[in-house]
């Protein structure tokens, strides 16, 4: 699993080689502090539920619905055009969940993530898909993933599922950049 | 009023606001949902939606506005259009009917807000289309465009002056044809889709693109980036832009939206012998120059003395609310009042939505008159 979620970080910064050059320090210092805003989530996975909060980032976004004089590769930071036109990304995810009980479990997930736009070139709503692995308590499991995202793909509502023992988790979910 | 039931009340009209907002095909205005909680005996205490029930959503639609770098005005549009939800959009005044003239020496068309069709000889031009009902999601517009884009045969220049999403609308760049060059400032690429365009062209300030006899330059002009919040901070002067096209002699200004600038207007006058100038009057004050990012009639009419244009078409008016006007068409009377108190009167091409105005020239072949 480590050797998983290394290699999606080498993945990263591979393709920040060959992805925009626009990158600069400052760009990176605005960025950055927006992505240590929390997503929001409810789980549901028997006999528990409780409330979590998520932290993601895009290692590499493939886009196939932008202009063809820029490079379709992007990494961490993607402009929400990239995203919203048509893509795949993966993105790896820290995940704090609680529970009823007040315990607390740490998570880590890595998601192959596609957006499909629906209106105005996505910009409005797009279709996403995707599958995912989490490794929690010490245990991995696959989880699907369907949603959809709104607002200039800002905001994102996700449902998450997995097998073994059942588990549901509803993501509303921010993503600026 | 018990606090119950006012913590009720907003609940349910952030509710309201969320569904009939996201909701753009909703026709009535009213969730059928919210009609079952709206009763008065439910909520006697329910006033105009300008004051109790639209507050949290205006708060969190501050939010986002503030997060994004916009100012007041922003929101109050954007409050203005909540406030219609559910009213149909005006039809245009007029609907130009044939796009697309036989070679006129030079025809112009306002579409509405900063649409502008200017056609000189063979080549045909469209600055900052928009012909969808919303903007941005949430802002309406008052008065539909005054043309149907299914008709217009061919577009050689597609320009657009800025990232905001007034001027370059998803949407109705895929309602054009696709037989032309799209024209974008500097900054843009990253944000624009593969739309099909046979030609997609970046300009950076005063740089020039030349296709089959036509120049068009891209001249700076005084306005702000941004499109989807943070990107405003490292955008900086990139994402903004004015135009200048020449083609059969004919020179023609495109202000994009702006505010003023004392000398920036001067420098391009001294480059380009401009004909026509295509500029914003709102939103902006109607008694000085405007503020840093617009101008209001007197700004426009100042710019248009320091271009040197011979005339001046006015736009980004009327089509929706633009915060500082108290009706839609304040900014339009002012500019008329203020351009005969300069005697610049017979130098303004006022059209409406959907009017098209042909332009005779001189013996020179330069424009020499409104018809």
């Amino acid at each position: 699993m480590k050797k998983f979620f290394l290699s999606l970080v080498l993945a990263g910064f591979v393709s920040q080689a060959a992805a925009q050059t626009e990158t600069s320090e400052e760009r990176f210092g605005v960025w950055f502090p927006f992505q240590l805003l929390p997503n929001l989530s409810l789980y549901s996975s028997s006999p528990l539920s409780g409330f979590g909060f998520e932290w993601e980032f895009t290692p590499v976004l493939y886009t196939f619905g932008m202009n063809k004089q820029i490079s379709p590769w992007y990494a961490f930071i993607v402009e929400p055009t990239a995203r919203f036109t048509g893509s795949i990304e993966l993105v790896v995810a820290g995940q704090l969940f609680t529970t009823k009980m007040g315990r607390s479990y740490f998570a880590a997930s890595g998601h192959l993530m596609g957006t499909i736009p629906l209106v105005e070139r996505g910009e409005h709503l797009t279709l996403n898909l995707g599958i995912g692995a989490y490794r929690i308590a010490d245990q991995t499991r696959i989880f699907k993933v369907a949603g959809i995202s709104t607002l200039f793909g800002m905001v994102h509502f996700n449902l998450k599922h997995g097998e073994n023992p059942t588990t549901w988790i509803i993501s509303l979910e921010f993503r600026i950049f | 009023m018990n606090r119950l039931a006012s913590t009720r009340w907003h609940v349910v009209s952030l509710l309201r606001c969320f569904v009939v907002t996201f909701n753009s095909s909703a026709s009535s205005g009213e969730s059928v949902c919210f009609d079952c909680l709206s009763s008065e005996d439910r909520f006697p205490q329910r006033q105009s939606r300008n004051d109790t029930s639209f507050f949290l959503f205006r708060w969190l639609v501050v939010s986002l506005l503030l997060l994004n770098g916009c100012g007041g005005y922003i929101q109050r549009m954007v409050t203005r259009s909540l406030e219609r939800i559910g009213e149909p959009v005006e039809s245009a005044p007029m609907m130009i009917s044939t796009p697309v003239l036989d070679n006129p020496p030079l025809a112009i068309s306002w579409v509405g807000h900063a649409t502008v069709l200017v056609q000189i000889r063979d080549k045909v031009f469209i600055t900052d289309p928009l012909f969808t009902d919303y903007i941005g999601m949430v802002v309406k517009r008052y008065v539909g465009p005054g043309l149907d884009p299914s008709l217009l045969p061919r577009i050689d220049f597609t320009l657009i002056s800025h990232i905001h999403m007034d001027h370059f609308s998803f949407g109705s760049l895929d309602m054009l044809p696709k037989n032309g060059t799209l024209v974008i400032p500097q900054g843009l690429l990253r944000y624009t889709p593969d739309f099909g365009f046979r030609g997609l062209k970046e300009l950076k300030p005063w740089e020039s693109i030349e296709e089959d006899g036509v120049r068009v330059t891209a001249v700076p002009v005084q306005h702000f980036s941004g499109r989807y919040g943070i990107d405003n901070a490292w955008l900086g002067q990139k994402g903004y832009t004015g135009y200048v096209f020449e083609y059969a002699g004919t020179t023609v200004f495109v202000g994009g939206d702006t505010g003023y600038h004392p000398e920036l207007f001067k420098e391009i006058g001294r480059r380009f012998p401009i004909d026509v100038a295509l500029l914003p009057i709102a939103p902006g004050s109607l008694t000085n120059l405007g503020g840093r990012v617009h101008v209001g009639p007197l700004g426009a009419l100042t710019i248009m003395q320091d271009l040197g244009a011979a005339y001046m078409v006015p736009m980004h008016h009327r089509t929706m609310f633009y915060g500082s006007d108290s009706n839609p068409t304040q900014a339009i009377e002012s500019l008329r009042s203020l351009a005969a108190q300069m005697g610049l009167s017979d130098r303004i091409i006022d059209l409406d939505i959907g009017e098209q105005r042909v332009l005779r020239l001189n013996s020179e072949g330069l424009p020499a008159g409104l018809p």
